[in-house]
């Protein structure tokens, strides 16, 4: 249950309002993966859940096995477009030459430099010593012997969840609206809402070289601003969260002393 | 004083929701083992969407526990312990899964699709395989009656009504002119106290049944009231040593108190002990199978600087008999606590504990210690000597070798 905790804390450091946000950061040195590369994609951590009337989040099986099946199939698309050989793997122990165990170290490890991530840029809690330095986080060795067994270029941790108004949901909205009439206006219970993160980690230095959250949520139940379940809304999710990957800031100045 | 005015109008509204909210606290009666009937049988698969989705998230918490590195691996344990719930597990019994993860505390969990996870902490406190197949069994009554999507179901079925009655009661105050506020907060508060009494019925419901199916295998179902006359007196002995009191239930517990379970577990005991039926706690099978890990057993529960509760812990383990390990971690526990005469009480442990054939080689060690602070030099060498006889590789073999000579 770590994983939801980690949600839950983006979940609540995005602005709760009826929009999408996005926000990435980058290391200085980072170029978007272009041309021949090969991307290992590591269990894409995708929930889809209908939202109770009464606010919980009710795990739907069907939706989660739909949504994870667009997303991937989205991700491909994307990846293949841009000239990258994508893996995607579902179960531990399903890449050839690197046990569970291993591999399961390298995504808690993960994991926790993602919380670091969260808490220093997203937060608030920014630390002066990593100011101006865009993103300057590293998995370390264990990712770079990942990578030197696998001979995969980047790792990508994807996490997705989604959730979906219920009937009894929007109706408790519906009261609130009309409630608006008579003197006690609650249309805002909260409805929908989307949220959505990645980390790119290069597996040549060990070093996150990218990071993006995108947060996708209506306060009104009944409004939508994606729906995971879908083909399109997987598609939109995938191109938002992955689909403008900046290059770091030493890179873009470079870019534009060579322009003039 | 509360500074809202409550007049007749908004006394009827709110009544309906305060009666709701008061609903709540009453003592619970005792399930009797005989209504705990299984809802599940082998091989049992989810078919409501709710429950698949539930399970549907277990699935990479399973994988994640599974490949934790705080579990034990040691075949022979985790084999035993599938076992142990492979014989006390009813009808689902196959498809359980159970983990052993190395935690001094006494703690089991049985997650919503069927596998269990044990700390070794309960290993340490459990007497005999009675009394940790009961632990077990009450376990997997969470799963044969179904608890988790039964108490997921209450909970959902609770907020909804607490949605839509604090939206109505916003709506039709609004429209009758009364401020209703004030109901809405108790009306949360009930649902809220609800929640946890629901969840100390479900507790209840897995102690009748764990009873009940330990007692088919012909365990004495006595032993799971005595667990809890364990805890209780280990709570009370840890609280003493830190002058303060044991902690007693309130309605905010998700669990029966210590008391209650003991109480109603007694009562059902004898409600199923068939006359003349032979009950085996199976003390000498359990003390065998986990006597490899006992030495680190008692390390874990010691370092955790709980005096209190270590030595009556230990001294709970020694009614069945004391041996060299007990006395060796007995001395431990004076020794780390390290008050006025606990030096000398420590010594008296230690000397205790080589007198047996089981003395750790640490025994030794510390036992040469002792005499050696004493001024008794010849005995502490011979004493050193024994301990590089059976610790030759030791971290510290080069000075106890320079003690010893």
């Amino acid at each position: 249950m770590v994983k939801r905790s980690l949600a839950a804390v983006l979940a609540a450091s995005v602005a709760l309002c009826g929009c999408v946000q996005t926000r990435q950061f980058a290391d200085v040195q980072f170029t978007p993966p272009q041309g021949n590369y090969k991307l290992l994609v590591l269990r894409p951590d995708v929930t889809v859940g209908s939202l109770t009337t009464g606010g919980m989040v009710e795990p739907r099986a069907d939706w989660t096995d739909q949504a994870r099946k667009s997303i991937v199939d989205a991700l491909r698309a994307q990846q293949s477009a841009r000239g990258g050989n994508v893996t995607i793997i579902e179960r531990r122990n399903q890449l050839p030459g690197v046990t569970a165990e291993e591999l399961a170290e390298v995504e808690r490890l993960n994991y926790v430099v993602d919380q670091s991530i969260v808490l220093h840029k997203y937060l608030g809690d920014y630390l002066p010593t990593k100011r101006g330095k865009g993103l300057d986080w590293t998995l370390g060795q264990s990712a770079v012997n990942l990578g030197q067994k696998t001979g995969y270029d980047y790792a990508l941790f994807l996490h997705a969840e989604d959730q979906v108004a219920s009937g009894g949901r929007i109706a408790l909205g519906v009261i609130g609206l009309a409630g608006c009439f008579i003197g006690f206006c609650a249309p805002n219970v909260g409805g929908s809402s989307q949220l959505d993160y990645a980390s790119l980690v290069d597996l040549k230095t060990g070093e996150v070289v990218w990071f993006n959250v995108v947060q996708a949520g209506s306060q009104v139940p009944g409004i939508k601003f994606g729906d995971l379940r879908t083909p399109e809304g997987a598609t939109q999710m995938v191109e938002r969260l992955l689909g403008r990957m900046k290059p770091g800031r030493a890179v873009r100045e470079q870019q534009a002393r060579e322009k003039r | 004083m509360c500074g809202c005015q409550l007049n007749r109008r908004s006394l009827l509204l709110g009544g309906g929701v305060a009666a709701a909210a008061l609903h709540t606290g009453a003592a619970h009666a005792r399930v009797r083992p005989k209504d705990m009937v299984p809802l599940v049988g082998p091989g049992f698969r989810p078919t409501d969407r709710d429950e698949q989705g539930l399970w549907k998230e277990m699935d990479r918490v399973e994988e994640e526990i599974a490949g934790s590195n705080l579990l034990i691996t040691d075949p022979k344990l985790t084999g035993y312990l599938q076992n142990l719930i492979g014989t006390v597990g009813g009808p689902a019994a196959k498809d359980f899964r159970i983990y052993l993860a190395r935690i001094p505390d006494f703690n089991a969990m049985m997650f919503p699709s069927g596998f269990a996870v044990i700390f070794t902490g309960l290993l340490l406190r459990m007497r005999n395989e009675a009394q940790l197949a009961g632990v077990i069994a009450h376990e997997a009554g969470h799963f044969l009656r179904r608890h988790m999507i039964r108490s997921w179901r209450d909970q959902r079925r609770k907020t909804d009504i607490l949605a839509i009655g604090s939206m109505l009661a916003g709506v039709g105050g609004a429209g009758a002119g009364v401020y209703l506020g004030d109901y809405v907060q108790l009306a949360q508060l009930g649902a809220i106290l609800s929640l946890f009494q629901y969840s100390r019925a479900m507790e209840a419901e897995a102690d009748a049944m764990g009873a009940q199916l330990i007692a088919d295998t012909g365990y004495p179902p006595i032993e799971m009231a005595n667990i809890w006359q364990q805890l209780i007196g280990e709570a009370d002995a840890s609280a003493r040593y830190r002058g303060k009191r044991r902690r007693r239930g309130s309605i905010f517990d998700t669990h029966p108190s210590e008391g209650s379970r003991m109480v109603d577990l007694r009562a059902s005991a004898a409600e199923i002990t068939v006359p003349g039926k032979v009950y085996d706690a199976q003390r000498a099978r359990y003390l065998a199978t986990i006597g490899s890990i006992r030495p680190m057993l008692l390390d874990d529960q010691v370092k955790l600087n709980d005096p209190g509760a270590s030595q009556y812990l230990i001294e709970t383990l020694a009614q069945d008999g004391w041996n060299g390990l007990l006395r060796f971690y007995e001395g431990e526990v004076w020794r780390l606590r390290n008050r006025t005469g606990d030096e000398a009480r420590a010594a008296q442990s230690y000397a205790a504990a080589v007198a047996y054939p089981d003395a750790p080689a640490d025994a030794w060690r510390w036992h040469g210690i002792a005499l050696m602070k004493a001024g008794r030099m010849a005995e502490a060498k011979q004493a050193f000597t024994r301990y590089l006889t059976m610790k030759p590789d030791a971290p510290d073999a080069a000075w106890v070798r320079q003690m010893a000579g």
